[in-house]
Protein backbone atom coordinates (compact mmCIF):
# COMPACT_ATOMS: atom_id res chain seq x y z
CA UNK A 1 0.00 0.00 0.00
CA UNK A 2 1.76 3.14 -1.54
CA UNK A 3 1.40 6.47 0.80
CA UNK A 4 0.32 8.10 -2.21
CA UNK A 5 -2.87 5.30 -3.05
CA UNK A 6 -6.08 6.23 -2.50
CA UNK A 7 -6.40 2.60 -0.56
CA UNK A 8 -3.98 4.66 1.60
CA UNK A 9 -5.89 7.62 2.32
CA UNK A 10 -8.95 6.10 2.52
CA UNK A 11 -7.20 3.38 5.32
CA UNK A 12 -5.72 6.77 7.28
CA UNK A 13 -9.32 8.10 7.51
CA UNK A 14 -10.83 4.90 8.86
CA UNK A 15 -7.57 4.86 11.43
CA UNK A 16 -8.32 8.06 12.31
CA UNK A 17 -11.71 8.06 12.76
CA UNK A 18 -11.77 4.82 15.18
CA UNK A 19 -8.53 6.64 17.24
CA UNK A 20 -10.25 9.35 17.79
CA UNK A 21 -13.35 7.22 19.47
CA UNK A 22 -10.94 5.11 20.79
CA UNK A 23 -9.88 5.88 25.02
CA UNK A 24 -6.59 7.47 25.10
CA UNK A 25 -5.69 3.89 27.46
CA UNK A 26 -6.42 1.85 24.61
CA UNK A 27 -4.49 3.99 22.15
CA UNK A 28 -1.20 2.16 22.05
CA UNK A 29 -2.81 -1.06 21.49
CA UNK A 30 -4.49 0.46 18.40
CA UNK A 31 -2.00 1.98 17.23
CA UNK A 32 -0.13 -1.44 17.32
CA UNK A 33 -2.83 -3.57 15.65
CA UNK A 34 -3.35 -0.54 12.84
CA UNK A 35 0.96 -0.43 12.03
CA UNK A 36 0.11 -4.62 11.90
CA UNK A 37 -2.59 -4.36 10.01
CA UNK A 38 -0.43 -1.58 7.65
CA UNK A 39 2.83 -4.02 7.59
CA UNK A 40 0.59 -7.72 6.35
CA UNK A 41 -0.50 -6.14 3.47
CA UNK A 42 2.52 -6.16 2.46
CA UNK A 43 3.80 -9.46 3.70
CA UNK A 44 2.61 -11.30 6.60
CA UNK A 45 6.02 -13.32 6.82
CA UNK A 46 7.76 -10.54 7.43
CA UNK A 47 5.11 -9.72 9.96
CA UNK A 48 6.32 -12.37 11.86
CA UNK A 49 10.13 -11.34 11.37
CA UNK A 50 9.02 -8.11 12.82
CA UNK A 51 7.38 -9.73 15.93
CA UNK A 52 9.79 -11.83 16.41
CA UNK A 53 12.69 -9.01 16.45
CA UNK A 54 10.54 -7.09 18.48
CA UNK A 55 10.32 -9.56 21.14
CA UNK A 56 13.54 -10.54 20.89
CA UNK A 57 14.70 -6.87 21.41
CA UNK A 58 12.02 -5.98 24.42
CA UNK A 59 13.38 -9.20 26.55
CA UNK A 60 17.33 -8.33 25.84
CA UNK A 61 16.52 -4.77 26.54
CA UNK A 62 14.86 -5.55 30.07
CA UNK A 63 18.00 -8.16 30.74
CA UNK A 64 20.47 -5.89 29.68
CA UNK A 65 18.80 -2.62 32.19
CA UNK A 66 18.93 -5.24 34.78
CA UNK A 67 22.68 -5.17 35.20
CA UNK A 68 23.08 -8.62 37.00
CA UNK A 69 26.40 -7.17 36.86
CA UNK A 70 28.42 -4.25 34.65
CA UNK A 71 29.98 -7.04 32.76
CA UNK A 72 27.19 -9.77 31.44
CA UNK A 73 25.27 -6.50 30.48
CA UNK A 74 28.16 -5.62 28.32
CA UNK A 75 28.44 -8.96 27.13
CA UNK A 76 24.48 -9.40 26.43
CA UNK A 77 24.27 -5.61 24.84
CA UNK A 78 27.48 -6.30 22.45
CA UNK A 79 25.93 -10.26 21.17
CA UNK A 80 22.08 -8.51 20.70
CA UNK A 81 23.70 -5.82 18.54
CA UNK A 82 26.27 -8.18 16.64
CA UNK A 83 22.96 -10.70 16.24
CA UNK A 84 20.63 -7.55 15.42
CA UNK A 85 23.33 -6.64 12.96
CA UNK A 86 23.70 -10.36 11.38
CA UNK A 87 19.65 -10.06 10.89
CA UNK A 88 20.11 -6.68 8.93
CA UNK A 89 23.23 -7.83 6.67
CA UNK A 90 21.89 -11.25 6.32
CA UNK A 91 19.02 -9.44 4.26
CA UNK A 92 21.25 -6.95 2.22
CA UNK A 93 23.64 -10.01 1.49
CA UNK A 94 20.60 -11.66 0.09
CA UNK A 95 19.52 -8.91 -1.95
CA UNK A 96 23.28 -8.71 -4.04
CA UNK A 97 23.46 -12.18 -4.40
CA UNK A 98 22.88 -14.13 -7.88
CA UNK A 99 19.53 -16.23 -7.92
CA UNK A 100 18.84 -19.69 -6.88
CA UNK A 101 17.94 -20.35 -3.17
CA UNK A 102 19.31 -16.52 -2.36
CA UNK A 103 16.84 -15.07 -4.66
CA UNK A 104 13.70 -15.96 -3.25
CA UNK A 105 15.14 -14.13 -0.08
CA UNK A 106 12.61 -10.75 0.18
CA UNK A 107 14.22 -7.93 2.06
CA UNK A 108 11.48 -7.02 4.52
CA UNK A 109 9.90 -3.62 4.40
CA UNK A 110 11.06 -0.92 6.15
CA UNK A 111 13.97 -3.08 7.34
CA UNK A 112 16.72 -1.04 7.70
CA UNK A 113 14.72 1.22 9.66
CA UNK A 114 13.58 -0.56 12.30
CA UNK A 115 16.75 -2.29 13.27
CA UNK A 116 18.31 0.87 13.94
CA UNK A 117 15.33 1.67 16.01
CA UNK A 118 16.06 -1.85 17.77
CA UNK A 119 19.78 -1.67 18.23
CA UNK A 120 19.65 2.10 19.47
CA UNK A 121 17.15 1.01 21.93
CA UNK A 122 19.43 -1.39 23.18
CA UNK A 123 22.51 0.68 23.26
CA UNK A 124 20.76 3.60 25.00
CA UNK A 125 19.67 1.20 27.46
CA UNK A 126 23.23 0.10 28.05
CA UNK A 127 24.25 3.72 28.25
CA UNK A 128 21.89 4.89 30.72
CA UNK A 129 19.99 7.05 29.33
CA UNK A 130 16.97 4.95 28.99
CA UNK A 131 15.46 2.48 31.20
CA UNK A 132 13.78 -0.53 29.60
CA UNK A 133 10.82 0.00 28.03
CA UNK A 134 8.04 -2.27 30.74
CA UNK A 135 5.12 -1.84 28.64
CA UNK A 136 5.39 -4.50 25.48
CA UNK A 137 2.81 -2.74 23.40
CA UNK A 138 3.96 0.50 23.79
CA UNK A 139 7.21 -0.87 22.67
CA UNK A 140 6.00 -2.30 19.78
CA UNK A 141 3.95 -0.06 18.76
CA UNK A 142 7.09 1.66 18.53
CA UNK A 143 9.35 -0.49 16.26
CA UNK A 144 6.35 -1.07 13.69
CA UNK A 145 4.66 2.48 13.79
CA UNK A 146 3.38 2.28 10.53
CA UNK A 147 3.70 6.04 9.37
CA UNK A 148 7.86 5.64 10.03
CA UNK A 149 8.38 2.14 9.06
CA UNK A 150 8.09 2.56 5.49
CA UNK A 151 11.27 4.87 4.93
CA UNK A 152 11.74 6.32 8.78
CA UNK A 153 12.38 9.09 10.35
CA UNK A 154 14.27 6.90 12.82
CA UNK A 155 12.75 7.91 16.04
CA UNK A 156 14.62 7.63 19.51
CA UNK A 157 12.83 4.98 21.76
CA UNK A 158 13.01 7.51 24.39
CA UNK A 159 11.41 10.17 22.55
CA UNK A 160 8.58 8.30 21.11
CA UNK A 161 7.57 6.10 24.38
CA UNK A 162 7.23 8.97 25.79
CA UNK A 163 4.51 10.48 23.98
CA UNK A 164 2.50 7.04 24.45
CA UNK A 165 -0.49 6.88 24.68
CA UNK A 166 -1.59 10.08 22.73
CA UNK A 167 -3.68 12.00 24.31
CA UNK A 168 -3.72 14.61 21.35
CA UNK A 169 -4.29 14.18 17.52
CA UNK A 170 -3.05 17.54 15.60
CA UNK A 171 -5.64 16.67 12.55
CA UNK A 172 -5.63 19.90 10.91
CA UNK A 173 -1.42 19.87 10.82
CA UNK A 174 -1.45 16.54 10.02
CA UNK A 175 -3.75 16.87 6.95
CA UNK A 176 -1.55 19.78 5.67
CA UNK A 177 2.13 18.09 6.07
CA UNK A 178 0.94 14.82 4.17
CA UNK A 179 -1.23 16.82 1.43
CA UNK A 180 2.35 18.96 0.96
CA UNK A 181 4.30 15.82 0.72
CA UNK A 182 1.40 14.03 -1.55
CA UNK A 183 1.72 17.84 -3.54
CA UNK A 184 5.44 17.48 -3.76
CA UNK A 185 5.77 14.04 -4.65
CA UNK A 186 3.32 13.71 -7.62
CA UNK A 187 3.92 16.89 -9.11
CA UNK A 188 7.48 18.09 -8.49
CA UNK A 189 9.72 14.29 -7.93
CA UNK A 190 6.84 12.22 -10.72
CA UNK A 191 7.94 15.11 -13.08
CA UNK A 192 11.59 14.90 -12.68
CA UNK A 193 11.56 11.18 -12.62
CA UNK A 194 11.62 10.19 -15.93
CA UNK A 195 14.25 12.69 -17.37
CA UNK A 196 16.21 11.64 -14.40
CA UNK A 197 15.63 7.47 -14.81
CA UNK A 198 15.89 8.12 -19.21
CA UNK A 199 19.71 9.65 -18.32
CA UNK A 200 20.87 7.03 -15.84
CA UNK A 201 19.40 4.31 -17.92
CA UNK A 202 20.75 5.42 -21.43
CA UNK A 203 24.66 6.85 -19.89
CA UNK A 204 26.66 5.34 -22.42
CA UNK A 205 24.60 6.91 -25.38
CA UNK A 206 24.61 10.78 -24.67
CA UNK A 207 26.98 13.13 -24.34
CA UNK A 208 27.58 16.40 -22.80
CA UNK A 209 24.33 18.50 -21.79
CA UNK A 210 21.94 15.44 -21.71
CA UNK A 211 24.41 13.77 -19.03
CA UNK A 212 25.06 17.04 -17.25
CA UNK A 213 20.92 17.52 -17.11
CA UNK A 214 21.01 14.18 -15.40
CA UNK A 215 23.63 15.23 -12.91
CA UNK A 216 21.94 17.94 -11.80
CA UNK A 217 18.70 16.53 -11.68
CA UNK A 218 19.11 13.24 -9.73
CA UNK A 219 19.70 15.38 -6.67
CA UNK A 220 16.45 17.78 -6.85
CA UNK A 221 14.18 14.83 -7.30
CA UNK A 222 15.76 12.91 -4.67
CA UNK A 223 15.79 15.48 -2.16
CA UNK A 224 11.69 16.22 -3.00
CA UNK A 225 10.91 12.44 -3.37
CA UNK A 226 12.83 11.84 0.35
CA UNK A 227 11.86 14.70 1.89
CA UNK A 228 7.83 14.28 0.59
CA UNK A 229 7.98 10.68 1.84
CA UNK A 230 8.82 11.79 5.44
CA UNK A 231 6.21 15.14 5.10
CA UNK A 232 3.47 12.20 4.73
CA UNK A 233 5.05 10.72 7.53
CA UNK A 234 5.66 13.13 9.86
CA UNK A 235 2.04 14.09 8.57
CA UNK A 236 0.54 10.79 9.37
CA UNK A 237 2.15 10.49 12.74
CA UNK A 238 0.93 13.92 13.99
CA UNK A 239 -2.89 12.55 13.29
CA UNK A 240 -1.93 9.70 15.29
CA UNK A 241 -0.61 12.16 18.31
CA UNK A 242 3.19 11.43 17.50
CA UNK A 243 5.79 14.35 16.59
CA UNK A 244 8.40 12.45 14.49
CA UNK A 245 11.68 14.24 14.12
CA UNK A 246 12.19 16.24 11.20
CA UNK A 247 14.24 14.59 8.81
CA UNK A 248 15.65 17.95 6.22
CA UNK A 249 16.70 21.00 6.50
CA UNK A 250 17.13 22.85 2.83
CA UNK A 251 20.07 20.50 2.37
CA UNK A 252 21.10 22.44 -0.77
CA UNK A 253 21.62 25.92 0.95
CA UNK A 254 24.22 24.66 3.23
CA UNK A 255 28.11 26.54 2.97
CA UNK A 256 29.92 23.30 3.54
CA UNK A 257 29.49 19.42 2.93
CA UNK A 258 29.68 19.02 7.12
CA UNK A 259 26.81 21.56 7.24
CA UNK A 260 25.36 19.46 4.34
CA UNK A 261 25.46 16.24 6.62
CA UNK A 262 23.67 18.50 9.30
CA UNK A 263 20.61 18.70 7.15
CA UNK A 264 20.84 16.01 5.17
CA UNK A 265 18.77 12.39 6.33
CA UNK A 266 19.37 13.90 9.75
CA UNK A 267 17.70 11.12 11.57
CA UNK A 268 20.18 8.67 10.30
CA UNK A 269 23.07 10.84 10.35
CA UNK A 270 22.28 11.45 14.16
CA UNK A 271 22.12 7.72 14.40
CA UNK A 272 25.37 7.06 12.61
CA UNK A 273 26.79 9.96 14.94
CA UNK A 274 26.02 8.47 18.40
CA UNK A 275 26.14 4.91 17.97
CA UNK A 276 28.95 4.43 15.10
CA UNK A 277 31.22 7.74 14.48
CA UNK A 278 31.23 9.22 18.50
CA UNK A 279 32.21 5.58 19.98
CA UNK A 280 34.21 4.97 17.23
CA UNK A 281 35.88 8.73 17.65
CA UNK A 282 36.25 7.96 21.27
CA UNK A 283 38.19 4.94 20.55
CA UNK A 284 40.38 6.57 18.26
CA UNK A 285 40.77 9.83 20.21
CA UNK A 286 44.77 9.71 20.68
CA UNK A 287 45.69 8.74 17.72
CA UNK A 288 45.41 12.42 16.27
CA UNK A 289 44.12 12.95 13.00
CA UNK A 290 44.41 9.53 11.40
CA UNK A 291 41.97 8.69 14.29
CA UNK A 292 39.65 11.25 12.76
CA UNK A 293 40.32 9.64 9.66
CA UNK A 294 39.60 6.73 10.38
CA UNK A 295 36.48 7.39 12.13
CA UNK A 296 34.98 9.66 9.39
CA UNK A 297 35.47 6.55 6.72
CA UNK A 298 33.81 4.09 8.42
CA UNK A 299 30.55 6.06 9.58
CA UNK A 300 30.19 7.61 5.88
CA UNK A 301 31.19 4.10 4.31
CA UNK A 302 28.42 2.44 6.84
CA UNK A 303 26.25 5.51 5.44
CA UNK A 304 26.78 4.21 1.66
CA UNK A 305 26.48 0.62 2.46
CA UNK A 306 23.04 0.92 4.71
CA UNK A 307 21.40 1.67 1.54
CA UNK A 308 23.09 -1.52 0.35
CA UNK A 309 25.93 -3.36 -0.20
CA UNK A 310 26.69 -2.20 -3.54
CA UNK A 311 30.16 -1.05 -5.26
CA UNK A 312 28.03 2.56 -6.25
CA UNK A 313 26.89 2.63 -2.64
CA UNK A 314 30.51 1.82 -1.19
CA UNK A 315 31.91 4.86 -3.46
CA UNK A 316 29.19 6.90 -2.42
CA UNK A 317 30.27 6.80 1.52
CA UNK A 318 34.35 7.11 0.45
CA UNK A 319 33.69 9.72 -1.49
CA UNK A 320 31.75 12.17 1.06
CA UNK A 321 34.40 10.44 3.67
CA UNK A 322 37.05 12.23 1.52
CA UNK A 323 34.99 15.25 1.43
CA UNK A 324 34.65 15.46 4.76
CA UNK A 325 38.45 14.49 5.92
CA UNK A 326 39.38 17.69 4.06
CA UNK A 327 36.91 19.48 5.63
CA UNK A 328 37.22 18.88 9.12
CA UNK A 329 41.32 19.33 8.68
CA UNK A 330 40.75 22.66 6.96
CA UNK A 331 38.11 24.56 8.75
CA UNK A 332 39.87 26.32 11.05
CA UNK A 333 42.43 28.09 8.34
CA UNK A 334 39.27 28.43 6.58
CA UNK A 335 37.69 30.17 9.54
CA UNK A 336 40.73 32.17 10.39
CA UNK A 337 40.89 33.13 6.74
CA UNK A 338 37.61 34.93 6.35
CA UNK A 339 37.73 36.64 10.31
CA UNK A 340 40.10 38.82 8.98
CA UNK A 341 38.35 39.36 5.80
CA UNK A 342 34.67 39.93 7.05
CA UNK A 343 33.71 41.13 3.33
CA UNK A 344 34.05 38.10 1.52
CA UNK A 345 31.94 36.41 4.03
CA UNK A 346 28.43 36.56 2.15
CA UNK A 347 30.79 35.20 -1.04
CA UNK A 348 32.01 32.68 0.56
CA UNK A 349 29.37 31.03 1.61
CA UNK A 350 27.56 31.42 -1.60
CA UNK A 351 30.24 29.72 -3.33
CA UNK A 352 30.19 27.40 -0.55
CA UNK A 353 26.45 26.64 -1.32
CA UNK A 354 27.52 26.21 -5.14
CA UNK A 355 30.55 24.50 -4.54
CA UNK A 356 28.43 21.96 -1.81
CA UNK A 357 25.49 21.23 -4.24
CA UNK A 358 28.17 19.88 -7.02
CA UNK A 359 30.38 17.73 -4.43
CA UNK A 360 26.80 16.49 -3.30
CA UNK A 361 25.55 16.04 -6.99
CA UNK A 362 28.77 14.14 -7.68
CA UNK A 363 28.76 11.71 -5.32
CA UNK A 364 24.84 10.90 -6.09
CA UNK A 365 26.25 9.83 -9.73
CA UNK A 366 27.79 6.95 -7.56
CA UNK A 367 24.57 6.50 -5.93
CA UNK A 368 22.10 6.33 -8.71
CA UNK A 369 23.91 5.03 -11.62
CA UNK A 370 23.18 1.52 -12.31
CA UNK A 371 27.32 0.72 -11.91
CA UNK A 372 30.78 1.92 -11.20
CA UNK A 373 31.49 2.31 -14.99
CA UNK A 374 28.54 4.40 -15.77
CA UNK A 375 29.20 6.57 -12.76
CA UNK A 376 33.03 7.35 -14.54
CA UNK A 377 31.72 7.27 -17.69
CA UNK A 378 28.79 10.04 -16.91
CA UNK A 379 31.09 12.33 -14.90
CA UNK A 380 33.95 11.71 -18.02
CA UNK A 381 31.81 12.70 -20.54
CA UNK A 382 29.94 15.22 -19.08
CA UNK A 383 31.53 17.92 -20.26
CA UNK A 384 32.01 17.07 -23.72
CA UNK A 385 30.06 17.14 -27.23
CA UNK A 386 28.79 20.74 -26.58
CA UNK A 387 28.72 21.15 -29.91
CA UNK A 388 25.55 19.03 -29.71
CA UNK A 389 24.21 20.88 -27.05
CA UNK A 390 20.48 21.45 -28.63
CA UNK A 391 20.26 18.01 -29.97
CA UNK A 392 21.12 16.10 -26.83
CA UNK A 393 18.75 18.65 -24.86
CA UNK A 394 15.92 17.96 -27.70
CA UNK A 395 16.86 14.38 -27.76
CA UNK A 396 16.15 14.31 -23.85
CA UNK A 397 13.13 16.32 -23.64
CA UNK A 398 11.95 14.04 -26.39
CA UNK A 399 12.28 10.93 -24.22
CA UNK A 400 11.07 12.26 -20.93
CA UNK A 401 8.57 14.48 -21.88
CA UNK A 402 9.71 18.62 -22.39
CA UNK A 403 6.37 19.06 -20.25
CA UNK A 404 7.33 17.02 -17.26
CA UNK A 405 10.64 18.68 -17.24
CA UNK A 406 9.48 22.07 -16.85
CA UNK A 407 7.19 21.35 -14.60
CA UNK A 408 9.60 19.29 -12.37
CA UNK A 409 12.26 22.31 -12.66
CA UNK A 410 9.82 25.10 -11.94
CA UNK A 411 8.11 22.95 -9.23
CA UNK A 412 11.25 22.69 -7.67
CA UNK A 413 11.61 27.01 -7.93
CA UNK A 414 8.37 27.06 -5.90
CA UNK A 415 9.44 24.24 -3.51
CA UNK A 416 12.50 26.63 -2.39
CA UNK A 417 10.70 29.37 -2.15
CA UNK A 418 8.07 27.85 0.25
CA UNK A 419 10.68 26.40 2.22
CA UNK A 420 12.11 29.45 2.58
CA UNK A 421 9.35 32.05 3.44
CA UNK A 422 7.69 29.62 5.22
CA UNK A 423 4.10 30.93 4.34
CA UNK A 424 2.37 28.38 6.37
CA UNK A 425 3.93 29.56 9.63
CA UNK A 426 3.48 33.54 8.87
CA UNK A 427 -0.70 32.49 8.19
CA UNK A 428 -0.38 30.98 11.56
CA UNK A 429 0.78 34.31 13.04
CA UNK A 430 -1.69 36.39 10.46
CA UNK A 431 -5.07 34.39 10.99
CA UNK A 432 -5.81 35.59 14.34
CA UNK A 433 -5.70 39.23 12.94
CA UNK A 434 -6.87 39.07 9.51
CA UNK A 435 -10.51 40.27 8.44
CA UNK A 436 -12.69 36.39 9.04
CA UNK A 437 -13.50 37.39 5.05
CA UNK A 438 -9.43 36.52 4.31
CA UNK A 439 -10.06 33.60 6.65
CA UNK A 440 -12.87 31.80 4.59
CA UNK A 441 -11.06 32.93 1.60
CA UNK A 442 -7.69 31.03 2.74
CA UNK A 443 -9.22 28.35 4.18
CA UNK A 444 -11.65 27.96 1.14
CA UNK A 445 -8.33 27.97 -1.22
CA UNK A 446 -6.86 25.40 1.03
CA UNK A 447 -9.55 22.88 1.22
CA UNK A 448 -9.55 22.99 -2.58
CA UNK A 449 -5.36 22.60 -2.59
CA UNK A 450 -6.76 19.03 -0.38
CA UNK A 451 -9.46 18.54 -2.99
CA UNK A 452 -7.47 18.68 -5.98
CA UNK A 453 -4.56 16.76 -4.39
CA UNK A 454 -7.39 13.70 -3.98
CA UNK A 455 -8.24 13.70 -7.83
CA UNK A 456 -4.60 13.88 -8.87
CA UNK A 457 -4.27 10.65 -6.54
CA UNK A 458 -7.21 9.42 -8.41
CA UNK A 459 -5.87 10.15 -11.78
CA UNK A 460 -2.24 9.55 -11.54
CA UNK A 461 -1.18 6.82 -13.56
CA UNK A 462 -0.76 2.73 -11.98
CA UNK A 463 1.65 0.14 -12.64
CA UNK A 464 4.50 0.19 -14.43
CA UNK A 465 3.74 4.15 -14.95
CA UNK A 466 4.06 4.83 -11.24
CA UNK A 467 7.21 5.89 -9.39
CA UNK A 468 7.54 4.45 -6.32
CA UNK A 469 9.53 6.44 -3.50
CA UNK A 470 13.27 6.34 -4.00
CA UNK A 471 13.53 5.50 -0.10
CA UNK A 472 10.64 3.05 0.41
CA UNK A 473 13.50 0.21 -0.92
CA UNK A 474 15.63 0.44 2.00
CA UNK B 1 40.85 20.18 45.27
CA UNK B 2 41.12 23.30 42.82
CA UNK B 3 37.56 23.11 41.59
CA UNK B 4 34.86 22.53 43.83
CA UNK B 5 31.89 24.47 42.25
CA UNK B 6 30.20 24.01 39.24
CA UNK B 7 31.10 27.89 38.41
CA UNK B 8 34.89 27.36 38.85
CA UNK B 9 35.07 24.41 36.57
CA UNK B 10 33.14 26.49 33.99
CA UNK B 11 35.95 29.02 34.58
CA UNK B 12 38.52 26.59 33.88
CA UNK B 13 36.79 25.10 31.09
CA UNK B 14 36.42 27.98 28.85
CA UNK B 15 40.08 28.88 27.57
CA UNK B 16 39.70 24.85 26.42
CA UNK B 17 37.09 25.76 24.79
CA UNK B 18 38.17 28.86 23.05
CA UNK B 19 41.84 26.98 22.07
CA UNK B 20 39.64 24.23 20.50
CA UNK B 21 36.68 26.00 18.60
CA UNK B 22 38.97 28.92 17.70
CA UNK B 23 36.92 31.38 19.47
CA UNK B 24 38.82 34.04 21.55
CA UNK B 25 35.29 35.56 22.57
CA UNK B 26 33.18 32.36 23.47
CA UNK B 27 31.84 32.49 27.08
CA UNK B 28 30.04 29.05 28.68
CA UNK B 29 26.75 29.26 29.65
CA UNK B 30 25.73 26.33 31.68
CA UNK B 31 22.74 25.42 29.36
CA UNK B 32 24.74 26.02 26.23
CA UNK B 33 24.52 22.99 23.84
CA UNK B 34 26.42 22.76 20.29
CA UNK B 35 23.68 23.93 18.49
CA UNK B 36 24.25 27.48 20.11
CA UNK B 37 28.11 27.51 19.64
CA UNK B 38 29.05 28.19 15.94
CA UNK B 39 32.15 25.31 14.73
CA UNK B 40 30.95 23.43 17.67
CA UNK B 41 30.10 20.10 15.52
CA UNK B 42 30.34 15.94 16.20
CA UNK B 43 33.80 16.25 13.98
CA UNK B 44 35.32 18.33 16.95
CA UNK B 45 33.56 17.46 19.79
CA UNK B 46 35.82 14.24 20.85
CA UNK B 47 38.81 16.78 20.25
CA UNK B 48 37.11 18.96 22.78
CA UNK B 49 36.99 15.86 24.94
CA UNK B 50 40.39 14.98 24.99
CA UNK B 51 41.53 18.93 25.77
CA UNK B 52 39.39 18.60 28.63
CA UNK B 53 40.73 14.83 29.40
CA UNK B 54 44.30 16.32 29.32
CA UNK B 55 43.36 19.72 31.35
CA UNK B 56 41.72 18.05 34.12
CA UNK B 57 43.73 14.66 33.74
CA UNK B 58 40.43 13.02 33.65
CA UNK B 59 38.81 10.28 31.47
CA UNK B 60 35.51 9.81 30.12
CA UNK B 61 33.35 6.94 28.95
CA UNK B 62 31.86 7.11 25.82
CA UNK B 63 28.37 6.47 27.65
CA UNK B 64 29.16 9.34 29.59
CA UNK B 65 30.23 11.61 26.66
CA UNK B 66 27.03 10.52 24.43
CA UNK B 67 24.87 11.35 27.56
CA UNK B 68 26.03 14.96 27.91
CA UNK B 69 22.60 17.54 27.14
CA UNK B 70 24.65 20.68 27.64
CA UNK B 71 27.77 22.25 29.04
CA UNK B 72 26.29 22.27 32.42
CA UNK B 73 26.04 18.84 32.49
CA UNK B 74 29.97 18.76 31.18
CA UNK B 75 30.83 20.59 33.92
CA UNK B 76 29.24 18.32 36.61
CA UNK B 77 30.34 15.44 35.02
CA UNK B 78 34.04 17.05 35.48
CA UNK B 79 33.33 17.68 39.32
CA UNK B 80 32.32 14.17 39.55
CA UNK B 81 35.26 12.54 37.93
CA UNK B 82 37.75 15.29 39.88
CA UNK B 83 35.51 14.31 43.25
CA UNK B 84 36.18 10.63 42.48
CA UNK B 85 40.08 10.56 41.49
CA UNK B 86 41.06 12.79 44.91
Amino acid sequence: MSYTSVEFLAYLACAAAAYRLCPVRARSTLLLILSYLFYCTWDIRAAGLLAGATLFTFFAGKSVGDRPSHHRAELTAFLVVCLLTAYLMFFKIAAVMPGGEWGRVVMPLGLSYYTFKLIGYLVDIHWGKIQPEQRLVAFAAYVAFFPQIVAGPIQRAGDFLEQVPPDRMSIPDGVLRIAWGIFKKLVIADSLAPGVAYVFAHVKDLHGAALLTGFYLYPLQLYVDFSALTDIAIGTGLLFGIRSPENFNRPFTASSISAYWRRWHMSLTTWLTDYVFTPLRMATRYAGKIGLAFSITVNMVAIGLWHGLTWGYFTFGLVHSFYLIVDALSVKRRARFLSVRPKLDSLASGLGCILTFHMVALALVFFRARSVGDAAWLLSHALSHWSSLGADLLQLAAAAGSHALVVGIAGYAILEIAERRRPDLWWRRTRPVVPRWVRWSVQSAVVTFLCVGVAMLLAQPSGPNQHPFLYAIF
Amino acid sequence: MPFTTRIEVLEALTPVFREVLDDSALVLRENMTAADVEGWDSLNHIDLIVAIEKKFKVRFTTSEVTSLKNVGELADLVQTKLATSH
